[in-house]
């Protein structure tokens, strides 16, 4: 009996599994209690409270890499791992590179959200990272590399699952994209200090191919690796259509690469840069809702589980918010919207329809689903992933409506002539008339990180409760054996 | 319709299976994913045609669209569309709308351009954005100022004059206010004597006999304050030293202090340390003479324009 046990631990490496799901829900705590924090701070200001280490500008990157890397990175470690080993039906093949990779990653979270604080900084948006902790991504992430290759090289049948290309896809860019982004001179070896080897309109054309390919691939691609297990798996279907998994994977994966120029619309760069990345951006719409369609139309066999499923809710709805975003950035990439939107709040209600209506969901819906099989139990509250999902919506909707409206004014106001050809309204009025809008983001956002907290609370409860189910079943077992063996003499 | 269903229901996987139940249907692409992937190929190839697009050679296509616009030197210029011809083509408008206005402000006196209603409404619009711009980050935007820092633009209190040339002076050349420290020059007694007199100048009740002697002291060589203050205390627009019988403060906080001794204290501090830091920086190599004489009718109709 204990040997079986034993044994389905030794097919699979789930204790790694574990370890990142739940460091993923400590960052997402902490990354979204900085996001409160510093939405607040715009709202308040005296918040800052003249004190340098918690200023916006110091917490802000504290906020962007503990959800992202923090937050998003650990649930993609999780759930890739699971799911390479699950598809392949092999065991990750190294459990010290593994063991690697978790202690790594989580070092490299701490130091970058200590060193922004201290106020060392790359000023590289989501790559503030200074060099010395860059070198150890490097290092994490071609461990990362080696050890999900070589397990997909032991797997034992013939076709790779789907979701593992989206996962090979985004580790290989984000791998490409962080070795060329951070290509820089350190002032010496002490130092944390360096400079860019690009400059200029060069050095911003870097900065954004890996801005937006960041979003492309670890906030879009690897979620999607996350949406094509997940969702057949809750819904208990096939995925729709396999040829559309297909043909919309190589069609994201060429096309993504071509579209970080729109985030410089406007500015010095060429013309025809910024035209190319406007076009691929409308090309890219369908190739983005091939996942959506190929999501939806999965679970659309299923709606009735939809009444009942708190997870089904959560996958429904990231589905919805991601092709809404992917509808939504095209349309911002156009040069005549981007000439309203640029420099507005509408790009920070954008990414976090993303972040929080896709991102976040899908990882709440795939967590959901993966944490009781991780450790063979159920749910503790069921009830409590239901309150979670509400809170979650409401954080989000309240959040990026307040970001449309603030957007939009924002960038109405500033084009603003009068008559005589004065500008209408002068630059502090533009920001006193968004108070109201930060107010009900920072709100939005409060919903938001109450609904994670439930979500912490209820898997901390769920693993002392597996622990429990555990240690009972083995006193029983034991128990069992021991009457055995005394019949036995 | 019910053969497509039957057909739909009947469509095969590909065979393979993962992880137990993990299988994929074998559906075509939908058709209308495909053709409106294709409409937004099209799109994108007549953005190509339209505007500046693929690197050739050293240069790049420019494009069939084209813009014209009026250059710097008043020429007219048609070009291929591009960023830096969009911009010149609408500023160059606001500029053009501006010009008739500030050409018309530069030729005309002040006292004049507040009695020309279409004159005096570009002023107020321009002077709104001027002063947001360049003077609201000290005087508050509104000029209603700050206590211990700007002072307040919109009474007819004037450290420095409230006359158009007053005003004129102070925007071109910036202004700083000075007032020496008498901790070394005066004991703790005449120190009090003097806050005391200062402070009785707003009504405020002191102690009357402290006052007095205030009074004496202020007037005499001792402490010297009507040198710069005045006989009447009303202070002197000229070197900018503050009228102390108005009842407004800048700089010692007394209307804020809620008992005597904290108003007694505000005052004290200013007279033992003395002042520097009432500094306006110019504005006279930042602004043009038409922008400043703007912001000049601006100010002075923010409300206490002698």
């Amino acid at each position: 009996m204990a040997s079986t046990a034993i044994s389905s631990n030794e097919q699979y490496n789930f204790e790694i599994v574990k370890k990142f799901a739940i460091m993923s829900l400590v960052w997402g705590v902490i990354g979204m209690a900085a996001g409160v924090y510093i939405a607040s701070e715009l709202a308040w200001p005296f918040l800052n409270f003249d004190i340098p280490y918690i200023t916006f500008g110091r917490l802000r990157p504290v906020h962007t890499t503990s959800v992202i890397f923090g937050f998003g990175g650990s649930a993609l470690f999780a759930t890739s791992y699971y799911i390479v080993q699950r598809t392949c039906q092999a065991r990750l093949s190294s459990d010290g590179l593994a063991s690697f990779t978790f202690w790594g990653w989580q070092a490299i979270i701490l130091l970058s959200g200590i060193s922004y604080m201290l106020g060392h900084t790359q000023s590289r948006e989501y790559a503030e990272m200074e060099w010395p902790i860059d070198i150890m991504i490097e290092i994490v992430w071609v461990s990362y590399l080696a050890l999900y290759v070589s397990t997909i090289m032991r797997r034992k049948q013939p076709h790779i699952y789907v979701a593992n290309w989206f996962f090979l896809a985004f580790i290989l860019a984000t791998a490409l994209l962080h070795t060329f982004n951070n290509l820089a001179v350190p002032v010496s070896l002490f130092s944390m200090k360096s400079y860019s080897l690009f400059s200029g309109t060069q050095d911003a054309m870097t900065e954004w191919w890996y801005g937006h390919n960041a979003v492309g691939f670890f906030l879009t691609a690897a979620f999607l690796g996350m949406m094509y297990y997940f969702v057949p798996k809750q819904a208990g279907r096939p995925i729709y259509s396999y040829r559309l998994s297909i043909v919309h994977f190589w069609a994201l994966s060429f096309l993504y690469m071509w579209v970080g120029a729109h985030h410089l619309h406007w500015t010095a760069l060429p013309d025809w840069t910024s035209t190319l990345a406007a076009t691929f951006s409308i090309m890219l719409l369908l190739p983005s809702w091939g996942g959506m369609i190929n999501g939806i139309m999965t679970l659309s066999g299923a709606w009735d589980k939809l009444r009942t499923d708190p997870i089904m809710r959560f996958l429904i709805v990231a589905l919805s918010f991601y092709g809404m975003a992917t509808f939504e950035g095209p349309l911002m990439a156009l040069k005549d919207v981007n000439a309203l939107s640029h420099y507005t709040d509408w790009t920070v209600g954008h990414v976090h329809s993303g972040t929080l209506g896709w991102v976040s969901m899908i990882t709440f819906g795939s967590m959901y689903h993966m944490i009781p099989k991780l450790w063979d139990t159920k749910m503790w509250s069921a009830k409590l992933v239901n309150i979670h999902f509400w809170f979650a919506s409401i954080g989000v909707l309240l959040y990026i409506t307040a970001m449309w409206i603030s957007g939009i004014t924002q960038g109405l106001m500033w084009r603003a002539f009068d008559q005589y050809g004065n500008l209408q309204y002068s630059f502090v009025e533009s920001v006193a008339a968004m108070h109201p809008f930060y107010a009900m983001r920072a709100i939005g956002g409060m919903f938001f990180l109450s609904g994670m907290l439930m979500m912490f609370f209820n898997v901390m409860m769920t693993v002392r409760q597996a622990k429990r189910e555990s240690a009972a079943l083995e006193s029983k077992l034991s128990a069992k054996m021991a009457k055995a063996g005394l019949a036995g003499a | 319709m019910s053969q497509e269903k039957i057909q739909s229901q009947t469509v095969q996987t590909t065979g393979h299976a993962w992880d137990g139940d993990l299988q994929e249907y074998n559906n075509p692409i939908p058709t209308w994913w495909l053709y409106a992937f294709y409409f937004s190929v099209a799109v994108a190839v007549v953005y190509w045609l339209m505007y500046p697009a693929w690197p050739v050679g050293g240069g790049f296509t420019t494009g069939f669209d084209s813009i014209t616009y009026v250059n710097d030197k008043g020429e007219k210029k048609t070009t291929h569309w591009n960023t830096r011809a969009l911009f010149m083509k609408e500023t160059n408008e606001a500029v053009a709308a501006q010009k008739p206005y500030l050409d018309k402000v530069a030729s005309t006196p002040f006292e004049q351009i507040t009695k020309d209603p279409e004159l005096n409404s570009f002023v107020v619009s321009a002077g709104k954005q001027l002063f947001s711009d360049n003077c609201a980050a000290c005087h508050q935007q509104g000029g209603g100022g700050k206590e211990g820092f700007a002072p307040n633009l919109t009474d007819d209190d004037w450290l420095y004059g409230g006359h158009f040339a007053n005003i004129q002076q102070t925007v071109m050349n910036g202004r700083h206010g000075y007032m020496p420290a008498f901790a070394d020059v005066l004991n703790d007694t005449q120190v009090n004597q003097l806050t005391d007199y200062v402070l009785s100048l707003s009504r405020i009740a002191v102690n009357p006999d402290s006052a007095k002697a205030g009074d004496v002291l202020f007037h005499s060589e001792t402490a010297a304050c009507f040198y710069c203050h005045g006989d009447n205390a009303e202070g002197r627009q000229v070197i900018g030293s503050a009228n102390l019988t108005d009842r407004i403060w800048l700089w010692a906080n007394v209307p804020g202090a809620d008992t005597i001794a904290s108003k007694e204290a505000a005052v004290k501090n200013v007279i033992l340390g003395g002042l520097n830091k009432g500094v306006m920086p110019a504005w006279k190599d930042r602004l043009s003479p038409e922008q400043i004489k703007v912001l000049t009718v601006y100010v002075h109709e923010l409300g206490g324009g002698k």
